[in-house]
């Protein structure tokens, strides 16, 4: 909570200081307008006193009372700009979308220049143009707003305007200007408001810029910009008289900014922190370490703010030289599971068990040094696990001497005889090169190149293949069992494809709603599954010998998101065999055969 | 109706060569290749999505399904809105029900739906467009594999009642195999193998084409 806080205090304070703001703009003029006119001959050009704080000007007339007052005026000018440039640049931005393809490289190229003009010279000259006053100022902030937002209007639109649901649109010949209303604008709508809180301040401050340079308000009327220029000539004599706007019009900007920033963040909603998970508490149970498994996990809990527990109480082990197969479908659990192996659930999940163990020792005690030449990583998009700013054979030596304080020159020996080692082909040139020349199936080669160049014990790999075509993945599967049986590494491989499991793997562990349902010898999986939802996931896969004529078996319904999973068996509601006792209790995991446990009431 | 001769060229790179391949009206024609191999680029051709050379003849109107249900869908748009664009709200109702939903979904918004049913609002959202010609580009692959089933099954049944004409695009030939009745095989921009869905599966001509089959993943081997 203290660390929620923390995080949104600017924008707390932005939202106060633009709500002070906004009420000092609505009972100003009302209570202090009267006295912030009235001209007082006996007290002309006085510093602060206790009868006027911030003094009086030529008129003798009080500055507090003139500030207060001034606040309405400001405001308004500040959101008439910004109401002109917000609309004019949505406007400018939007027309490239609309007009024919010539008119709109002009308008692009138009927004372009003006972009690239300076905004308080765009102002000045505009409102010179228009004439001195509130208005040639307004109009002069809003000319200077305009590019900017026309350009964010633009590339949002760009974006959007790639986006399929556009292009389904077009084929179905909705006219362009209702695609941009309908589609286009209610999709960018969100950041261009929140753009517009930050013009807002900007605005506040340009227009009492442009007052206080004279180019603004004039006599009789005044704004902050206008007081400033005001006392400016007086600051040495009493610095007072010019501080008091110039402390409103900087509060007043700085208010709006902070609220924008703390808007635009929170709509980003990227400010995912990555806290290292402290160290668990170690149930009671969790035994001797089973000295026949790399990997054991036992009782493997992921929860989540809010009651959400995507993976429950999940057991599995892993042999040296063994590959079991984790399927799941999306929603499982089953990458958080490889997630919670690796200390890599995100903030803010917490993670508990009755053990976790790699090589007999429980992970948390393992230091980063240990645990990154011991386990391998592989995921689903190699592009994202590798940096493209690297060229991969560096980064393969980069683990070498970070995890194993190898010299540079015998580190990258290594990584190229790494890359060699999974096929790929002249390994020489290949290390010299960035990720982005390498096609997908190289670049998921090098990843697994990058495992090996330590000596790891346990293989995870997270839907290594998804992304590849069906014949690289063929490659990558022989690869992944060559490197293996090569090792004797064990592996735990992830994937929502039961035929990838069932050809690669020598035992199957299957996922529904964050539990194991069933476990099984891969060669069991076509004619001995027994849980029902391991059959249902068989028989609906259609492979080449699918008889056509008749219609796929599907599962109905849906899996229960991770909040909602009653106390029952998780898959009862989807079950053609479910009886009361499914809906009210849970089954266990019980042996079924050799090898075999499946949690299920109705399995005999 | 034909696709003759489409070529489509990005800059220097040819994504499409010279591709001419008939679909029979009334027939699912499958095109299976890998990424890159130039489907998608000619599935947006037909559609006139991509510039391109060559001629589509006899297709009335195209309508496409997009790959992914959750970038397809406008996320401010209710079902209903989303499907009445081409068809009018009057025909809703009966859309919905051609792909097996409740009439109560017109007023939700696709957060509010699973990844099966996005796909199938999208599928309704082209069959309002009347289409003469419907391309499918990868409409299951990232759908996990029990609502895969289904949707392959609601997509034969519409070619059933409606007699829909569809180019059905995957890169997984047993999936085509189930839709198709001819399948394309492309290869590198080109057209390497076209015959009946039996024969290529089972006599495949093309060498490029056994190597597709004999990478599908299987359970019985």
């Amino acid at each position: 909570m203290t660390g929620w806080s923390r995080r949104n205090a600017p924008g707390v304070a932005g939202a106060v200081i633009v709500a002070a703001m906004a009420v000092l703009a609505v009972v100003g003029p009302p209570i202090w307008g009267d006295e912030a006119v009235r001209i007082d001959a006996a007290a002309i050009l006085q510093g602060a006193s206790p009868g006027h704080p911030l003094g009086t000007d030529n008129l003798g007339r009080d500055l507090l009372a003139r500030v207060l007052v001034a606040g309405r005026y400001s405001l308004l000018l500040a959101l008439a700009a910004t109401a002109i440039g917000a609309v004019a640049g949505i406007v400018l931005g939007t027309l490239p979308s609309v007009l024919p393809r010539r008119a709109a490289r002009l308008a692009t190229g138009t927004v372009n220049a003006l972009v690239a003009f300076p905004g308080l010279l765009l102002a000045m000259f505009t409102a010179v143009v228009t004439g001195l006053g509130a208005r040639g100022a307004v109009l002069g902030i809003g000319a200077a707003i305009a590019p900017g937002f026309a350009r964010l209007t633009q590339t949002l639109a760009a974006t959007v305007a790639n986006a399929d649901y556009v292009s389904a649109a077009r084929m179905l010949g909705v006219p362009r200007r209702r695609i941009l209303t309908r589609h286009v604008l209610p999709n960018i709508a969100e950041p261009l408001i929140l753009n517009l809180t930050q013009a807002l301040g900007g605005a506040l401050l340009g227009l009492a810029g442009m007052s206080f340079l004279g180019l603004g308000v004039q006599p009789p009327d005044f704004d902050w910009g206008r007081l400033l220029f005001d006392g400016f000539p007086r600051i040495y004599v009493t610095p007072e008289v010019a501080l008091g706007p110039a402390a409103a019009v900087a509060l007043a900007g700085i208010g709006f900014n902070l609220l924008g920033d703390a808007l635009a963040r929170a709509a980003a909603r990227t400010s995912v922190v990555r806290e290292r998970t402290p160290a668990p508490p170690v149930a009671d149970g969790a035994g001797e370490p089973d000295p026949g498994a790399v990997l054991e996990v036992r009782d493997l809990t992921v929860t989540f703010p809010g009651g959400v527990t995507p993976v429950r109480q999940l057991s599995l082990t892993v042999a040296p030289g063994e590959i079991v197969g984790l399927v799941g479908e999306s929603g499982s659990g089953k990458s958080l599971t490889a997630a919670a192996i690796g200390g890599l659930v995100p903030y803010p999940g917490t993670v508990t068990y009755a053990a976790l163990r790699l090589g007999g020792r429980d992970v948390a005690t393992l230091s980063d040094k240990e645990l990154g030449t011991a386990l391998a990583m592989v995921f689903q998009d190699p592009l994202a696990a590798l940096n493209p700013a690297l060229k991969v054979g560096g980064q393969l030596a980069e683990v070498a001497i970070v995890h194993e304080g190898a010299d540079r020159a015998e580190a990258r020996r290594r990584a190229v005889d790494r890359l060699g080692h999974v096929h790929l082909p002249e390994p020489e040139r290949r290390a010299r090169q960035h990720p982005h020349e390498l096609s997908g199936g190289m670049r998921q080669r090098a990843v697994i190149a990058m495992g090996l160049m330590g000596t790891p014990r346990l293989i995870v790999a997270d839907e290594p293949t998804t992304a590849l075509d069906v014949t690289v993945q063929r490659q990558i599967l022989r690869l992944l069992r060559e490197v293996v049986e090569e090792t004797g590494a064990a592996t735990l491989f992830i994937s929502h494809d039961i035929a990838v499991v069932g050809e690669l793997c020598d035992r199957v562990v299957v996922m529904y709603a964050g539990r194991v349902v069933e476990e099984l010898p891969a060669g069991r999986l076509a004619d001995g599954a027994a849980h029902p939802y391991t059959k249902a996931l068989i028989a609906s896969l259609p492979d080449l010998d699918t008889d056509r004529s008749t219609p796929l078996a599907g599962i109905a319904g849906t899996q229960p998101a991770p909040g909602q999973i009653g106390l029952g068996c998780a898959f009862a509601p989807r079950c053609p065999l479910a009886t009361a006792r499914c809906e009210s209790e849970r089954p266990e995991l019980v042996a079924h055969g050799p090898g075999q446990r499946v949690a299920c009431w109705e399995v005999k | 109706m034909i696709i003759k001769n489409l070529s489509v060229r990005f800059g220097a790179f040819t994504a499409v060569d010279d591709v001419t391949l008939e679909i029979p009206d009334g027939g699912v024609v499958g095109l299976v290749g890998e990424s890159g191999s130039g489907k998608s680029s000619l599935a947006r051709a037909v559609c006139g999505l991509v510039p391109h050379t060559g001629s589509v003849e006899g297709a009335r109107r195209v309508q496409m399904v997009f790959q992914d249900p959750y970038a397809s869908l406008n996320p401010r748009m209710t079902v209903g809105r989303t499907i009445a664009e081409g068809a009018g709200p009057k025909e809703v109702e009966r859309l919905l029900g051609l792909v097996r939903l409740p009439a109560e979904l017109a007023g939700r918004y696709p957060r509010e739906l699973s990844g099966g049913q996005r796909q199938r609002v999208a599928i309704a959202r082209a069959l309002g467009g009347n289409p003469g010609l419907l391309v499918a580009d990868e409409i299951t692959s990232s759908l996990d594999v029990s609502v895969q089933g289904a949707v392959l099954n609601l997509v034969r049944g519409l070619r059933d009642e409606l007699g829909l004409t569809m180019l059905f695009i995957s890169h997984n030939l047993a999936v085509v195999r189930y839709v198709a009745d001819v399948v394309a095989v492309m290869h590198h921009g080109r057209l390497v193998e076209v015959g009946p869905t039996e024969q290529v599966v089972g006599e495949p001509a093309h060498e490029y084409t056994r190597a597709l089959l004999a990478a599908v993943p299987r359970l019985r081997g």
